[in-house]
């Protein structure tokens, strides 16, 4: 079980959150104006990539405040939690938990439990 | 009785053990070898083991709980305790399945994938009750009794294993300011300094003595606790760990106390001292009763003083079973013979001199060939280094085949291990946590080097001294292995086997067979053959198999890789998980405050959410539900019926941008509604699906009520939360549930008005002061309601919302003043049918998801003037718009005197051959049906393809019994379509 740190309560358990999918999707402001493919890229389309992820959470047996984090999606770990507004930071500034151009880092991916020799 | 013994039933016979005596070492001390049967070939199996990694020895314990799957070898007797064997009719002695041994050339690798194929209907008639007789373990209790706790620690450091390391880091951290949790799987602490004659002494001192002192100074440091007889089971992510603690060992099982403790450790770092596990030897007959690993037989001895045999043959191929041979010795057991596969050369002087000095019949550089015997090793034959074979009389075989660091838990944390060519295993390489290995689990195979792990990777933590240790041992520090997995055999008879998972029943030729097929990636092989995928996870077994697969491949064992170790680390109860969340706890249940009339009035209840409602009323002991159905809704047509609604959600928008959110919510439009009205609205996704529905309640720009469905409560409020915070933090809003701040009651029929009337005598009811879809707040006695006017029956209606501790005094009222007029309770059952007759959809009935407000034809409640609203843009999506989509229809039967069936498919031709052989053309499915007592026949909605232009048509719904009926497509409103009733 992952340890949370919601922006506003401090660290909880996994289980007192839920997952709300990416962060930073905008909502078209104009939807009347926006093409079918558009508006289908906000809706349905999400990037979903392996290694560096910014995603919400909400934490919905706490404060029930949504916050985005920034999590590592090979290894599952959390790297920065910040409140809705607040300017992400940029994805350099993670790219060194990634060990390879697919995202695959050489420990705690679960892929490989033997050391490649 | 007067002895000291403790006395329990195997299979019906009574034994006697020592207080502390596990089964496995009780019967042992009974001199009782067979203890079981395999899994697929029913041969017969022993005590391989002295621990948590026994791949033979499962049986069962009766009781009230009926334990099945018990490691003998870790469970602890009790007084009175009933043991069984298990896998074996009728006897074990006589086993009679164990023909299938003989039957092994079709048992092979992937032979359920392969064998029971067909022809159809024989695996679920034939096969799968055959197989599910001779094959399998243990029976499972007949009622699922929980007896367990959960407990949650929140600490600094976690120590797994209270062996020799752990017990040094340990006191290296005793007296410091960190919160210490060392965790122990025995009832005593001490691991290998109890299992085995290894270390000689501590600091000088008997090792016993240094371990009481030991436990006694980490007893008095306040910063350290202490768990023994727990087994940590589950290594996640974010150094959460859990454990179980077995808090009935060597005592009855007691309902009043629980007997399993699970404990959820969260921890800032983790220290593995948890050890490791010997691993066996493949050779011909490696499982027959008799076989043993030598260092289990050298705990047996030290620590449960049963010496399982006087005189074992010992085979070996690495440096630790000097200990074994020496304790023998020590205690005058002469070992009948010592078998080692390594070169004279490579074997250490301590062992060549001890075997000389007692003149023990000694084979170096030779292997086992394999053993003989019934029910028990007889004979065993070794292969001398000049390749003869010598056949040696005994009934015991202690194996060593090596060391394997317990890297388990270390690789479910995600831990990176290496394979080390020279102790051939796998050790840990590289944390992926705050994970720290000690002694043998990290590979240090060496005692003297303990000491000086301990201080080097411990010393990072604040607080903490360097600590001394001198330690003797018994033999040779230096560990050498030589890599042998399987032994050359020769007979090649059916019975004669060399196994490399004796749970499971796999043996090295089902290995290769595997790869010859194809199946050379080891998590396929794995699967395939089934090889450590038996309750012990091949504990003693899989490196060998790596092993042997990496030979067979040629390749190094690196580049073959390991399969994933996956939690738990040994079979969980299930009563642990459970803990107290069972039966009436498993789920809260939400009552109504009406709840204790309903009940008085012999209600049916049915769960909505985790909420208990009112399904129908029984009138009379034996009324069925479609009798009370059919009686409450007639009543309520023809003067009223009462609902409890009080499991509706409702929702409160309050703030200066209520009214932009509302509009953007829901489809409808609020800004031209009046204050004190209410709108039936409909709530979507952004992907243009309706999502909920409910009656939003406008008490002015800057306050609003909405109801929501009674399972959708939570989630309709948190989309609204949602968007509230992420997409708009702009708008001032603030969103809160008040669905238990308010009981509701439904009254609707004919006599609502009258019913009200005399209720709240002060109130003008009439249509013209109080009309559709309006409402308003009353002071009434001393507290207030609110009273809205809507109806979900299609009947004159009102809705009363009133603060739940004055509601059942106000229920009971309103069935007072209803004496005359012929009030029904009824349930949410009746409910359905009458909204069906009005052809009202119920979300989640009508809905799955994937229908929008279009496909419901209720179009007139998109505000068309509204610039946007979520899920507005999706409705103009080119699929949402194509015209064959699915829409709602009602169907009548053309012979009324036919039922249709919730859930059919409908279709459009009337045959529906005898043999399917070509997918039927379904143009969609029943949604609801109900038969309406106002109309005398069935009604039904359904979604069927483009049902707009199908209206007035025939077409046909199936039937369970492969029929089909003829149907005559409506508009989906069945009575009073002009809501006369409605607004009268």
């Amino acid at each position: 079980m992952l340890l949370i740190k919601c922006p506003y309560c401090g660290e909880r358990d996994q289980s007192e959150f839920t997952n709300g999918g990416e962060a930073h999707v905008t909502r078209p402001k104009n939807p009347e104006q926006v093409t079918d493919r558009e508006w289908a890229e906000y809706v349905f389309i999400r990037s979903n990539p392996k290694g560096i992820y910014y995603e919400r959470w909400v934490h919905t047996h706490g404060c029930k405040k949504w916050f985005n984090a920034v999590r590592n999606t090979s290894t599952d770990e959390i790297l920065l939690t910040y409140k809705i507004g607040e300017t992400p930071p940029p994805i350099k500034k993670f790219q060194n938990t990634l060990k390879s151009p697919s995202g695959e880092p050489d420990v705690g991916s679960g892929n490989f439990t033997v050391k490649k020799l | 009785m007067t002895d000291n013994k403790i006395y329990f039933k195997f299979d019906g016979k009574r034994y006697g053990g020592n207080k502390g005596d596990t089964i496995a070492s009780a019967l042992l001390r009974n001199n009782v070898k067979l203890v079981g049967r395999s899994f697929k070939y029913h041969r017969p199996r022993g005590i391989y083991t002295c621990g948590i990694e026994e791949p033979n020895a499962l049986v069962q314990i009766i009781n009230e709980y009926n334990e099945p799957n018990v490691r003998a070898t870790v469970k602890k007797i009790y007084e009175g305790m009933v043991v069984k064997s298990q896998n074996r009719w009728p006897s074990l002695k006589t086993d009679f399945g164990s023909v299938n041994n003989l039957l092994s050339p079709i048992f092979s690798a992937g032979f359920y994938y392969k064998t029971f194929m067909g022809p159809k209907g024989f695996w679920k008639n034939l096969y799968e009750p055959l197989i599910r007789r001779t094959a399998g373990l243990g029976k499972p209790p007949r009622e699922f009794k929980s007896k367990s706790t959960h407990l949650h620690h929140n600490i600094d450091i976690l120590i797994v294993g209270g062996g020799l390391s752990g017990l040094l880091a340990a006191k290296k951290l005793a007296g410091t300011d960190k919160d210490v949790l060392l965790i122990e799987r025995e009832n005593e602490l001490g691991g290998i300094l109890k299992n085995s004659n290894k270390v000689k002494s501590v600091n000088d001192q008997k090792t016993s003595e240094w371990l009481e002192k030991t436990e006694r100074l980490l007893k008095n440091s306040a910063n350290i606790k202490i768990l023994k007889n727990t087994t940590v089971t589950t290594y996640n992510y974010s150094n959460h760990l859990t454990a179980i603690e077995d808090r009935s060992v060597g005592i009855e099982p007691d309902n009043k106390k629980s007997e399993l403790v699970l404990h959820k450790i969260r921890t800032e770092n983790t220290i593995l001292a948890n050890g490791h596990i010997e691993r066996f030897l493949s050779f011909r007959n490696n499982d027959l009763p008799g076989v043993m690993l030598a260092a289990s037989f050298e705990k047996y001895i030290q620590r449960y003083d049963v010496v399982p045999d006087n005189n074992p043959v010992i085979f070996t191929n690495n440096s630790s079973t000097f200990s074994l041979l020496k304790l023998l010795i020590d205690r005058k057991s002469m070992p009948k013979a010592y078998v080692d596969v390594r070169d004279l050369k490579k074997i250490e002087k301590e062992t060549l001199d001890l075997l000389e000095a007692y003149n023990i019949p000694f084979y170096p550089k030779s292997e086992i060939e394999g053993c003989d015997g019934n029910s028990g090793i007889k004979n065993i034959s070794v292969r001398t280094k000049k390749n003869k074979i010598i056949k040696i009389k005994a009934s015991m075989l202690c194996v060593s085949g090596g060391i394997n660091p317990d890297i388990h838990l270390f690789t479910q944390s995600k831990g990176l291990v290496k394979w080390d060519e020279k102790i051939l295993t796998f050790k840990p390489e590289k944390s992926f946590q705050k994970t720290i290995t000690l002694g043998s689990v990290s590979g240090n195979f060496i005692f003297k080097d303990i000491i000086d792990e301990v201080n080097k990777k411990l010393n990072f933590i604040d607080g903490v001294n360097d600590i001394d240790l001198k330690i003797e041992v018994n033999g040779s520090e230096e560990f050498n292995i030589k890599e042998i997995w399987e032994t050359k055999n020769n007979n090649n008879s059916l019975w004669s086997k060399s196994f490399i998972d004796l749970q499971n029943d796999v043996t090295t030729k089902d290995l290769t067979q595997a790869i010859r097929e194809g199946f050379d990636r080891i998590e396929h092989l794995k699967r395939f053959t089934t090889n450590s995928m038996g309750t012990d996870q091949g504990k003693i077994s899989s490196i060998n198999a790596l092993g042997i697969v990496s030979k067979l491949l040629k390749k190094s064992v690196s580049e073959v890789g390991t399969t994933t170790y996956r939690p738990p680390y040994n079979p969980v109860s299930f009563s642990a998980i459970a803990g107290r969340s069972t039966y009436e706890f498993y789920d809260p249940e939400r009552k109504t405050p009406i709840h204790p009339w309903h009940i008085k009035h012999n209600a049916v209840f049915e769960d909505v959410g985790q909420w208990k409602r009112p399904w129908y009323y029984k009138k009379y002991e034996n009324e069925t539900m479609n009798e009370a159905v059919q009686r409450e809704s007639k009543q309520v047509r023809d003067s009223a019926g009462i609902l409890d609604g009080s499991t509706l959600g409702k929702i409160e928008i309050k703030g200066k941008d209520a009214l932009e959110f509302v509009n953007m919510m829901y489809t409808n439009s609020f800004t031209k509604m009046k204050p004190m009205s209410a709108k039936y609205a409909l709530m979507l996704g952004e992907d243009g699906m309706v999502k909920d529905d409910g009656i939003v309640c406008k008490i002015n720009d800057n306050h609003f009520i909405t109801t929501t469905t009674s399972g959708g409560a939570a989630n309709v409020l948190s989309h609204m939360e949602e968007f509230a915070q992420t997409e708009w933090p702009n708008l001032n809003v603030y969103l809160n549930s008040i669905t238990e701040q308010f009981a509701t009651f439904n009254i609707s029929g004919p006599k609502s008005r009258i019913i009200l009337s005399r209720v709240f005598n002060n109130i003008d009811f009439s249509n013209h002061k109080f009309p559709y879809m309006t409402f308003n707040t009353f002071d009434y006695l001393n507290y207030k309601v609110r009273i809205l006017r809507a109806s979900f029956t299609g009947e004159q209606g009102y809705e009363i919302y009133v603060p739940p501790k004055y509601a059942l005094t106000l229920w009971e009222r309103i069935f007072y003043y209803s004496r005359d007029v012929d009030l029904v309770p009824y349930g949410t059952e009746t409910m359905h049918l009458l909204r069906a007759e009005k052809g009202y959809i119920i979300v989640g009935q009508e809905t799955d998801g994937t229908v929008t407000p279009l496909d419901l034809n209720l179009n007139w409640m998109i505000g068309k003037k509204k610039k946007d609203f979520i899920g507005k843009r999706s409705l103009t999506r080119s699929d949402i718009i194509k015209g064959d989509r699915k829409q709602l229809v009602g169907l009548v039967p053309v012979d009324k005197s036919y039922g249709i069936e919730e859930g059919q498919h409908v279709i459009e031709d009337k045959n529906i051959p005898s043999q399917i052989d070509k997918p039927i053309k379904m143009l969609g499915q029943v949604t609801s049906s109900y038969f309406s007592p106002t109309l005398n026949h069935s009604i039904a909605m359904a979604l069927i393809k483009e049902g707009n232009r199908k209206i007035g048509s025939q077409i046909y719904v199936s039937t369970s019994n492969m029929n089909v009926i003829p149907v005559e497509v409506v508009k989906p409103s069945f009575f009073d379509p002009e809501n006369k009733r409605l607004l009268s």
